[in-house]
């Protein structure tokens, strides 16, 4: 098997270095011999990466060196975090281009830590297909761009079929009877705990994960619009709430999955991103919030089959059907020159991170599923982040060709999408990571300590966090 | 003539000078830039507003203000005292147990004292994530494992907002109480024999000989350790960030973790961060000046 | 070195008492479940590193279904961990050299030849031992940013070159050798620095072995600061890649473990080569590393 995967992944890379030297000589290849300069590209696939990955990007590489004969790729495998990054950007070492979640591009614009690359996008001419939200994400007050959108996700949650069809949760097609509600979600979780003896729900609850998760369980339980986690008031102050009904219900409800249905895993304080995937991908969980573009987690890095996996709509809760929806970008170093930002943009190219189809493209696009299903990854729909239209369809139909899955399993989420029978919210708006520290300690508390004051715990965090955005916008 | 000889040696005497301080010139530049210059930067630092590591305008004592009002550092402070409380309690007795224990066997003494010191050797990070999964929750931990076979039923640990910081002190503990016992053993071997042998003839019994003679031959040594136990573990940091990510509910948050979440946990702020490190240096010099006060006579601290 | 003689506080004529040697035989007991709990942690790393993630994750049992060593050598092979072992030993080396030298010779000059004004500098490294060290790491990065040593080994090992420990271990010892040595070497025209040299640092040989073997383990375990300047992969430490894996979750718990088990086998490896000079030098010596 192993071996076979290791001929595959050759194979690939053969191929690719074959197109881009086809490319070469069919067409001269290259595009622009004049640009001369050196690019570091964070996220290369790091020693641990599978080989397929690894000869996918060798095979950027080789098509960029056609392309572009005087740009020198250098790979580096960094990593993004905001606490190692930094320190980096300030003592210039920040690799040329990296890839922060959605939630930091404004605040790394805001402390001109990351490079402009407006001029190149236009350039390439396709400034306008940004959709909206995104250049709002993503550009400062001026409308200068910084970074571009890698991909997005929708959380959702993860489901362990084997232990549903345990708990005997299974309807007559052979199809996982999932929790549409977050009630259903507790009473199955019980049954699951019940018939399994395994925990019904992974919770990482450590750090500021489980104050993410339990943002989008809030807004279902009302925490949106004047009941909102954070807003601006009259006077453009930022105030927080936590305090509201809603948000102590939400709560409430979490204490509960400890206490009232016991359906957490043992450790749940503890547990990182990672951890839940691992509890979830070896059978020790039934059922995990996560988002579609981490299918690969639970499946490929953990060994679940894609058979026994499913992907479900995040449970609605009494006042509403909210996901959040969230993604990854690509930003670039505060240090790039204008020939280095047309450099970036141009590996981003060849990517396929632009909306452009070509040949080599397309063999890209098809190289990274083949790569994906051969490692046992489910290929998906993905959700777009550009306007052009002729770009997603066709984007759609190679996915469809190496389709793993039976999307029966699927099909739910990806309807209550694109119907609308769930709405999609971004992050709160400011200071998520602080926010979500705070409703983590909350959430700790609830579930480490039996007949914890719901509201007192709720006031002390919303009194920490208010604190904390005076000092940090109010009254910056 | 001895006027012109004291010349010359007052001459060579500052040649002398002068080649000392040459010579010892590139480690002084090394302990400026390596040590001096970066805490005098933080002290300069807390005093800033800052971004990132800009200074944006001197705001005095601001940064400490905010720091300390805050609920997070009341807790950090209140669970640092804890943990050197643990470590105080856990951590102290045990290496002078261990040393007189190992010191009083006779057979495969050199065996015991190497397997006590061998923890001390392992990577502290790597220790930390050992232990980690000896003592997560669930069926599948190590601990409720071993306790499965006393059929005690599988508890949590890390999740346990009274237990964590005994357990991240025990942690702390396995690595360095048998380096630390090997210094006592260093220290008790070094007293006479001919000392108890003429306690014995005086009557006294082996209990007697330990508290009159071994003890009070350790007391100084006692105090040095305990200063130092007491510094390194008021710096706690790791241990919990790898643990317990200080959780749950910040129940094991020390004050450096709590500085360098202001520092690298998504704040950014190096100045309220510098300012929680020179919170936690005045109270180690305090505490290092209270403790030199009471043993000015046999300080090691000058 | 001495030949260890019995010190206990038990004397031979002791042991003809019943309830002393029910004590003993107690003493004995406490040693070896002493030994039980220090050791236990390392056999169960290196049984839980022959499982593999669903058996990591499932199974009750400390022993593994099998002891078939192939997880070790995959873990090793897909991560590299060779590579990142001679990082590691480059690290260690340059470190060790630069710790015995500058340190040495900040001691020489505060221990022995004490100039005029040695004892400001002698109480700044003091107070420095009390510091927290971490806060200033982000100045130091920016130092060693400014200096452009960013991305390469040479700041580490000037790094253990400014050790306030060592320097204070060093004047200990320096400041208990006997005078006479060193005037002799004075009045034979030797200069100072070929005094160290060639008189004071033959001498040192005990504490140079303690710096060393300090300077050993502290460099192999440090991670924070490599971290932050060993950017690139192929400079990475062992532990600097196992802080990554730590931290940004890019590796399964079991392969984990077998990182950690690779952590550790140099340490105990140099452990079992030193440990004489370890537990009877270092100890010596009165501070612990």
């Amino acid at each position: 098997m192993n071996r076979l995967f290791k001929v595959v992944s050759l194979l690939l890379a053969l191929c690719f270095v074959m197109t881009a030297i086809t490319f070469a000589f069919a067409e001269d290849g290259v595009i622009d011999a004049d640009l001369t300069c050196t690019i570091t590209l964070g996220n290369w696939p790091p020693d641990t990466a599978a080989d397929a990955e690894k000869a996918l990007f060798e095979g950027y590489k080789a098509t960029m060196a056609v392309q572009y004969p005087n740009v020198t790729l250098v790979p580096d495998y960094y990593s993004y975090t905001l606490s190692n990054y930094v320190p980096m950007a300030k003592g210039h070492t920040a690799p040329s281009i990296f890839q922060p979640p959605f939630t930091d591009p404004q605040l790394l614009i805001s402390q001109g830590l990351v490079g402009d690359v407006t001029d190149a996008l236009e350039s390439f001419g396709v400034l306008e297909q940004f959709s909206p939200s995104y250049v709002e994400m993503l550009a400062d007050e001026n409308g200068r761009i910084y970074g571009l959108p890698r991909d997005g996700y929708v959380l959702g949650m993860h489901i362990n079929i084997d232990l549903f069809r345990e708990a005997g949760l299974m309807t007559e097609e052979g199809l996982p009877m999932y929790p549409k509600t977050l009630q259903e979600l507790a009473e199955y979780g019980k049954i699951i705990k019940e018939k399994t003896g395994k925990a019904g729900l992974v919770f990482p609850a450590s750090e500021t994960y489980g104050g993410w998760l339990f943002t989008n369980i809030a807004w279902n339980f009302g925490c949106v619009g004047e009941n909102a986690l954070e807003y601006q008031d009259e006077d453009g102050r930022w105030v927080c709430n936590f305090t509201s009904d809603e948000c102590i219900a939400a709560m409430e409800y979490m204490r509960d999955l400890r206490w009232k249905y016991d359906i957490l895993n043992a450790d749940a304080t503890t547990t990182d991103w990672a951890g839940a995937h691992s509890i979830l991908g070896t059978g020790e969980a039934a059922m995990n919030f996560a988002a579609d573009d981490s299918v690969d987690q639970p499946t490929a890095n953990k060994g679940l089959p894609v058979d026994s996996f499913a992907l479900i709509p995040f449970p609605a809760g009494p006042e509403g059907r909210y996901a959040l929806a969230g993604g990854t970008c690509y930003m670039f170093s505060p240090d790039i020159t204008s020939d280095q930002a047309i450099a970036l943009m141009a590996y981003l190219k060849v990517l396929g991170k632009l909306p452009f189809l070509d040949d080599q493209i397309i063999s890209g696009m098809r190289a990274d599923y083949a790569a994906k299903r051969d490692r046992g990854a489910p290929v998906l729909p993905a959700i777009s982040a550009w306007t052009d239209a002729e770009y997603n369809a066709a984007k759609q139909a190679i996915i469809d060709e190496y389709c793993n899955v039976d999307m029966r399993l699927y099909n739910d989420f990806f309807d209550s999408i694109s119907q609308g029978t769930i709405t999609l919210k971004s992050e709160e708006p400011i200071f998520a990571q602080q926010l979500y520290r705070e409703l983590t300690a909350v959430v700790q508390r609830m579930i480490t300590r039996e007949g914890a004051d719901v509201e007192k715990a709720l006031r002390k965090a919303e009194e920490a966090f208010q604190e904390y955005l005076d000092d940090e916008i109010n009254d910056y | 003539m001895s006027n012109k000889k004291s010349v010359l040696s007052s001459r060579a005497k500052t040649m002398e000078f002068a080649k000392a301080w040459l010579i010892m010139l590139p480690s002084l530049v090394l302990m400026t830039f390596f040590v001096w210059e970066p805490l005098f930067e933080s002290v300069r630092m807390s005093l800033f507003k800052t971004r990132n590591v800009e200074l944006i305008s001197f705001i005095g004592l601001d940064n400490y203000v905010s720091v300390m009002k805050k609920d997070d550092f009341l807790q950090a402070l209140v669970n640092t005292f804890s943990y050197t409380f643990w470590s105080l309690l856990i951590g102290f007795l045990l290496p002078i147990v261990l040393a007189v224990l190992i010191g009083e066997t006779r057979r495969w003494r050199g065996i015991f004292r190497t397997i006590a010191y061998l923890p001390n050797m392992l990577p502290g990070l790597a220790v930390v994530i050992l232990w980690s999964n000896f003592f997560s929750g669930g069926k599948t931990g190590v601990l409720n494992i071993l306790l499965s076979h006393l059929n005690i039923p599988p508890q949590t640990y890390l999740t346990r907002a009274e237990w964590v910081i005994p357990i991240i002190i025990l942690v702390a503990t396995w690595k360095g109480a048998g380096a630390t016992a090997l210094i006592y053993m260093a220290s008790i071997a070094g007293i006479s024999p001919e000392l108890y042998e003429a306690a014995t003839i005086d009557g006294a019994n082996v209990w007697r000989r330990i508290i009159h003679i071994m003890i009070p031959a350790i007391k100084k040594l006692t105090g040095t350790l305990l200063i130092l136990q007491i510094i390194s573990v008021f710096q706690i940091m790791y241990e919990p960030m790898v643990l317990t990510k200080g959780g749950p509910d910040n129940a094991s948050l020390s004050l450096m973790q709590l500085m360098w979440q202001y520092a690298f946990g998504g704040a950014m702020n190096y100045g309220k961060a510098s300012a929680v490190a020179v919170i936690v240096t005045i109270i180690l010099l305090l505490m290092t000046a209270v403790y030199s006060y009471f043993n000015r006579k046999e300080s090691d601290w000058e | 070195m001495k030949k260890t003689q019995y010190t206990g506080v038990i004397r031979e004529y002791d042991m003809h008492s019943v309830s002393v040697k029910v004590g003993y035989g107690f003493i004995i007991f406490l040693c070896i479940l002493m030994a039980v709990i220090a050791l236990f942690p390392l056999v169960w790393v290196i049984l839980a590193g022959f499982k593999d993630l669903k058996e990591f994750m499932s199974s009750e049992s400390l022993l593994p279904n099998s002891f078939d060593p192939a997880p070790f050598i995959l873990t090793w092979e897909q991560l590299g961990i060779a590579k990142n072992y001679l990082n590691s030993l480059i690290a260690v080396v340059g470190s060790v050299i630069c710790a015995i030298i500058f340190n040495g010779l900040l001691g020489y000059g505060l221990g022995i030849l004490k100039p005029k004004g040695y004892g400001i500098v002698k109480k700044m490294v003091m107070l420095s031992l009390l510091l927290p060290t971490t806060i200033s790491i982000v100045p130091l990065f920016m130092n060693i940013q400014n200096l452009n040593l960013g991305n390469s080994f040479v700041p580490l090992w000037l790094s253990y070159g400014a050790n306030a420990m060592y320097v204070i271990l060093f004047v200990q010892f320096f400041e208990a050798l006997p005078h006479s040595i060193i005037e002799a070497g004075h009045i034979d025209g030797a200069s100072q620095l070929q005094t160290f040299f060639h008189i004071v640092l033959p001498l040192s040989k005990p504490i140079c072995s303690v710096i060393a073997i300090f300077a050993i383990n502290a460099t192999w375990s440090d991670f924070l600061l490599p971290y932050l300047v060993l950017r690139g992969a192929s400079m990475q430490t062992v532990m600097v890649r196992l802080f990554v894996f730590s931290t940004e979750q890019t590796v399964n718990a079991d392969a984990m473990m077998r990182s950690v088990v690779f952590s550790m086998i140099p340490p105990i490896i140099l452990f079992f080569i030193f440990q004489k000079q370890l537990t009877e030098n270092a100890v010596s010596v009165g501070i612990k590393g």
